[in-house]
């Protein structure tokens, strides 16, 4: 556990040295929602019903266009094999990283939150919201970081990390959004879909923690 | 513990990638305080054995013990007793010499860290750099940063991969003084250099498409000298 | 005791093709003559013959993968990954088979080709899941470790996210308007069950021995380049 903290210290040291890497993604996140606005032409009518929908794929597109640069320094220095070669349990090391980015994640997230509130007037940083933010990219970040450090061995990774995780992340997209339209008055009660949430991000991290020693022994 | 404890044994050790046995069926027995090069032409395997041994490949038949500690069994104990020096520097860039030591310091819990990473780092001559981003040193100074990661928990058994790719001659005689002719420091170095090969290792395994084909190191099996393993 | 085993699998190359053959045809006469018109839904509901065991067969083929899957993580062993490969490419097969039988059906019963019914959706997301399998697969070659194991993760994630989809879309879909579909399934007559029975013993078979020649095809393709690779070093040295 105190070796996974070692991890993430380092990770995060690195993610705001590299930061043009976290950078890219959050400005990728701040133009999807633009995006979304002129398409769905958001300025102009009630956004409360599409916002869940707006926010979420920004969250995940930027989290997985995220998560595969993020490992990507890692594999060319070798400095993976280096971590792999200490004494440290490879359950910690992956910790560790999963932990990084989802700290670094949480950071974006909150920010598009924030430049939505501006944007469309709707008070979207809640106790309630935020929470289902935290709950819902602890289950995407878990399976994005397992993808992208088994993915940087293999070719053509970076146009296939989305095509392999989506399908797998649909429960967490439908949970969350609807969680996420619940919270803002949409429709009743979060309780369940939160459960789903739950349910998924529990899943996900178990998953991923219990294939990751297997998973990068060569 | 005999007369000459073994540091590296193997056991039929062979590693096979794509129908191919890379290492095929190695045997060796070097004993503690060995300096051995680990020669052969490119492909003869000499990176995948040391790759297993470092415990980051596993092998596909047979077994190794590195200094009593099985390589599938106890890779903790075993991973703490190597230190690995690798053709790549596999240190991090955006992190300063010092990060880099302190990170790789906690990973493997040195014992008085803060001394010992000054020591190295005064011994490879990066005390005065070490608050630069590794990124803009030249390639010699990796190497050199590369050597005291490999030294920080001082281990008792150095497996090196070509550790003179990019050194000038005074990063050799740094290598050589730090690790290679290091009193009880036993060394298993691939390398390229057959030239400087007689400067410090005190024997020789060869390898040719991934079999030993000459071994001047290895103990007998047994006290019977039923002879050096192939 | 493996060397029964494998006796027992090689017989499979005798035993499955005429069983496959008997039984196939046996269901499409079944199908197309044997069996009553269904009165309400008329002759496309014979489609239901294939769609069924079809079905059916998707699921077994992606537990097959699973297993292999299971199997290239943890044994390290790559002779298990030729099956998983070829299990996948015949779920995604059959899958895609199901979805396109069940839109044929669709459209003149529900009148829609496609409706977000949780079953439907359900087998969409899993044929994009081994879809992506099969890409996260096909970009290396065939002797690739790394890229075997990269897949491996992928075939038991996705298997195991199936309750979790299923769960999903399920709420998903009943908090939603419902499109209506049949409330309650009348039961079979005796002559659309045997039928059905016939169209499970052709389908399943005929999928098992398509999933056979596949993880040989695959096994070949792996023993080719690792005697290519072989060749290239003998003459490179």
């Amino acid at each position: 556990m105190r070796l996974a903290w070692v991890v993430m210290e380092k990770d995060l040291r690195l993610a705001w040295r590299h930061r043009t890497g976290w950078l890219s993604a959050l400005a990728f996140a701040a133009i999807s929602v633009l995006i979304y606005s002129f398409a769905f032409d958001l300025a102009a009518r009630d956004v409360r019903p599409l916002l869940p929908g707006v926010l979420w794929t920004t969250f995940l597109f930027a989290g997985v266009f995220a998560a595969g640069t993020s490992f990507q320094h890692e594999a060319d220095e070798g400095t993976f094999d280096a971590v792999l070669m200490s004494p440290v349990a490879p359950t910690a090391v992956f910790l560790g990283k999963a932990a990084s980015n989802l700290i670094a994640l949480l950071v974006v997230e909150c920010s598009v939150l924030l430049l939505a509130t501006i944007l469309f007037d709707t008070t979207l940083v809640t106790p309630e919201l935020l929470a289902i933010v935290l709950i819902g990219t602890i289950g995407y970040v878990s399976l994005t970081t397992l993808l992208s450090i088994m993915g940087s061995r293999v070719r053509s990774r970076a146009a296939l990390l989305p095509v392999l995780s989506m399908p797998l992340l649909i429960p967490l997209l439908i949970g969350a959004v609807r969680a996420t339209g619940a919270a803002l008055g949409i429709e009743a009660g979060t309780a369940p879909w939160m459960m789903l949430l739950s349910v998924f991000a529990l899943w996900s991290t178990l998953i991923s923690a219990l294939l990751f020693p297997i998973a990068v022994e060569r | 513990m005999s007369a000459a404890p073994i540091a590296v044994e193997t056991h039929a050790l062979t590693r096979r990638y794509g129908g191919i046995d890379v290492v095929r069926a190695v045997n060796v027995r070097i004993p503690v305080g060995a300096r051995v090069a680990l020669v052969g032409a490119n492909g003869a395997g000499k990176t995948t054995l040391l790759a297993m041994l470092s415990t980051l490949v596993s092998p596909t038949l047979g077994s190794a013990t590195v200094l009593g500690h099985d390589i599938g069994h106890n890779p903790a104990a075993l991973r703490r007793s190597i230190g690995v020096l690798g053709h790549q520097p596999m240190v991090y860039e955006d992190l300063s010499p010092l990060e880099n030591l302190q990170f790789f310091a906690r990973l493997y819990d040195v014992p008085d860290a803060p001394a010992r990473i000054e020591e190295l780092l005064r011994a490879v001559g990066l005390w005065l750099r070490r608050r630069e981003t590794t990124a803009v040193l030249s390639r010699g100074y990796h190497q050199r940063l590369a050597l005291a990661r490999a030294l920080l928990h001082r281990p008792a058994v150095l497996l090196a991969d070509e550790p003179e790719t990019g050194l000038d001659p005074q990063g050799m005689a740094l290598l050589d003084e730090l690790a290679l002719t290091l009193p009880g420091l036993t060394v298993l170095a691939a390398t390229h250099r057959v030239d400087r090969v007689e400067a410090w290792a005190t024997g020789l395994v060869r390898l040719e498409r991934g079999r030993v084909v000459e071994d001047t190191v290895s103990l007998p099996v047994s006290a019977a000298g039923a002879g050096a393993a192939r | 005791m493996t060397n029964l085993l494998g006796r027992m699998l090689e017989l499979r190359w005798v035993v499955l093709p005429p069983i496959v053959g008997v039984a196939m045809m046996a269901m499409i006469i079944g199908a197309l003559v044997a069996a009553p018109r269904e009165i309400i839904e008329g002759e496309v509901q014979r489609l239901m013959y294939i769609h069924v065991p079809s079905a059916i067969a998707t699921y077994m083929a992606f537990f097959i993968t699973f297993v292999a899957s299971i199997m290239v993580l943890w044994k390290r062993d790559m002779r298990w990954d030729p099956i998983a490969r070829g299990s996948a490419q015949v779920g995604v097969l059959f899958c895609g088979l199901v979805l396109l039988t069940g839109a044929i059906w669709g459209k003149p019963i529900w009148g829609v080709f496609w409706t977000w019914d949780a079953r439907l959706t359900t087998t969409l997301i899993l044929f994009l899941i081994y879809t992506a399998y099969l890409l996260a697969r096909a970009v290396s070659d065939s002797m690739d470790e790394q890229a075997a194991r990269y897949a491996a993760v992928i075939g038991v994630i996705g298997f195991l996210d199936v309750p979790l989809i299923q769960m999903s879309v399920r709420w998903w879909r009943t908090l939603h308007p419902q499109p209506i579909i049949f409330t309650s399934k009348p039961a079979l007559p005796d002559e659309m069950l045997i039928v059905l029975l016939l169209g499970f013993a052709g389908i399943l078979s005929l999928v098992l021995w398509l999933i056979s020649l596949s993880a040989e095809t695959e096994r070949m393709h792996q023993r080719l380049a690792g005697l290519r690779a072989g060749v290239d070093r003998r003459e490179g040295a």
